[in-house]
């Protein structure tokens, strides 16, 4: 038997059971890869988002004459959004899985295992994004606001059209790398019996024993779908670096 | 001289235990170029930041057209709507083009029509000279044409006082030259400026009142044929001594 004469309904070499595994299998490897895709999309959309409000909260500063309200509300928003940062940095995706998931079963509340995948991603994504989006605010050189707030901006406008837009940019390459680890983070969330890519192999490994062969599958199949989404943010970073050129407006040339 | 726009009584501001401005009392009447001279360090540009409130004084007050300028975020705003300011590293939005920059704070603060402040962006930009550059993003501008869209993007404010706070000292000796032949041409319109400068020569031959600034004080408040031809305080004397020696 040669190497490219495979006998398929016979596998022998671990290509040969990679690719049985894979026709015999197909179905619940495409919904892996699906539901994998769906978690990490859906996270990360949201996480950025969780990520963008806790990262402007903990940016926040109580601005002039402010009344003692606002300050003491701006002051318990910030120790909550430290303090969820703090939590979710400083412990491991695969338990923060489990405690939420066995730990809302236990208020009572059935959560579908994606639903809790998903709050799981996100709640992490978010507390790594708001790190990342207040570094980026950071970034951001000071007098850019106050060319703003000196014409009568508020820091809530200022914050919207001038920082945000060129916090974002800076931050489109950490937030590529955030979604590509949430696409592999989401193999941790079979524990809480969640159907991605792990777990698919893992079941199909278990029916034949052959758990190399069909991790090999998984693994390919994540690394294309990483390499590809590299590609495309690749891509995407390039465009939003807008053209290194301007047209001259000619129609106003003439009082030059 | 008209009536008084910008009066500041008693002003002073400390970083920490540094004095920076110690009891500035000032008055900026309609029409007025007032330029604030004096070395570095000396009060110049925080007073001028005091003013616009970018910096929160220490004690004192400043009011505008008789009325205080109170520390509350809404009256702030419609207070730097009035008083425009240009600054030494320009300050233009990175993400906007010449004609955004020009048009975002005329739509956003004074809500004009699209049409209204396209109009006003390109008035405007034509008179320093750059509306060509209209759809060129700052990194691809010269520090001249720059700060003439700084400029421009101020005067679309329809401001009733402007500040300049070294608007040539980031610039090179070419390049000075075109940014204060714009800043000329708009004293001839009546605006009323306050400009931090260390161009002498500007000075005396444009504002209308001479500010000498000394370590936090006024040391000397003169019209310019008085304070450059004949200062009466030693500091006046030392410091003009120094720059006219080169």
């Amino acid at each position: 038997m040669g190497l490219f004469n495979f006998d398929l309904n016979n596998p022998q070499t671990s290509i040969e059971w990679m690719i049985y595994l894979t026709g015999k299998y197909l179905k619940m490897f495409l919904d892996g890869t699906w539901l994998t895709l769906y978690i990490a999309v859906l996270g990360t959309i949201f996480g950025f988002i969780l990520g963008y409000i806790v990262g402007i909260v903990q940016d926040m500063k109580t601005g002039l004459g402010d009344n003692p309200v606002k300050k003491t509300l701006v002051r318990i928003l910030k120790v909550i959004a430290t303090a969820y940062v703090e939590v979710f940095r400083d412990t491991p995706m695969i338990v923060q899985a489990m405690i939420i998931y066995y730990g809302i079963r236990q208020l009572g509340v059935n959560m579908a295992p994606v639903f809790a995948g998903i709050l799981v991603t996100l709640l992490n994504t978010g507390a790594y994004m708001a790190e990342t989006v207040r570094g980026g605010i950071g970034s951001i050189d000071l007098g850019q606001r106050e060319g703003a707030w000196a014409m009568g901006m508020s820091p809530m406008k200022t914050m919207i059209y001038i920082v945000l837009p060129q916090a974002f940019k800076n931050i489109i390459p950490e937030m590529a790398n955030t979604f590509l680890t949430n696409l592999k983070m989401t193999s941790v969330l079979n524990v809480i019996a969640v159907q991605e890519l792990f777990m698919a192999a893992k079941t199909v490994g278990g029916n034949y024993y052959k758990y190399f062969e069909s991790y090999l599958v998984i693994a390919v199949i994540y690394f294309v779908l990483c390499f590809v989404f590299n590609k495309i943010f690749n891509f995407m970073e390039k465009k939003l670096k807008g053209k290194k050129d301007y047209a001259l407006a000619v129609e106003y040339m003439d009082n030059q | 001289m008209g009536a008084t726009v910008i009066s500041i009584k008693d002003l002073s501001k400390s970083f920490g235990k540094h004095e920076v401005l110690r009891k500035i009392d000032m008055e900026v009447k309609e029409g007025e170029i007032i330029c604030i001279v004096g070395s570095s360090g000396s009060g110049k540009s925080t007073l001028l930041r005091c003013i616009n409130k970018l910096e929160k004084q220490t004690s004192g007050n400043i009011f505008f057209r008789g009325k205080e300028v109170r520390d509350v975020q809404r009256e702030v705003n419609e207070y730097r709507a009035k008083v425009g300011m240009v600054f030494q590293s320009f300050n233009l939005f990175n993400n906007m083009t010449v004609l955004q920059n020009c048009m975002l704070c005329t739509r956003k603060v004074l809500h004009l029509s699209k049409e209204e402040a396209f109009d006003r962006a390109i008035a405007h930009l034509k008179e320093v000279g750059m509306a060509p550059f209209i759809n060129a993003k700052p990194d691809q501008l010269s520090g001249g044409q720059k700060q003439r869209v700084a400029i421009a993007r101020a005067l679309c404010m329809n401001p009733e006082v402007l500040l300049f706070d070294e608007p040539t000292s980031a610039l090179d000796p070419e390049m000075v030259g075109e940014v204060l032949n714009v800043m000329k041409d708009l004293a001839t319109t009546g605006l009323t400026m306050i400009i931090v400068t260390h161009e002498m020569a500007f000075a005396r031959d444009v504002s209308t009142r001479t500010i000498f600034m000394d370590r936090g004080y006024v040391a000397e408040d003169a019209p310019p044929s008085e304070l450059f031809s004949n200062p009466k305080n030693p500091r006046t004397r030392e410091f003009l001594s120094r720059y006219l020696a080169g």
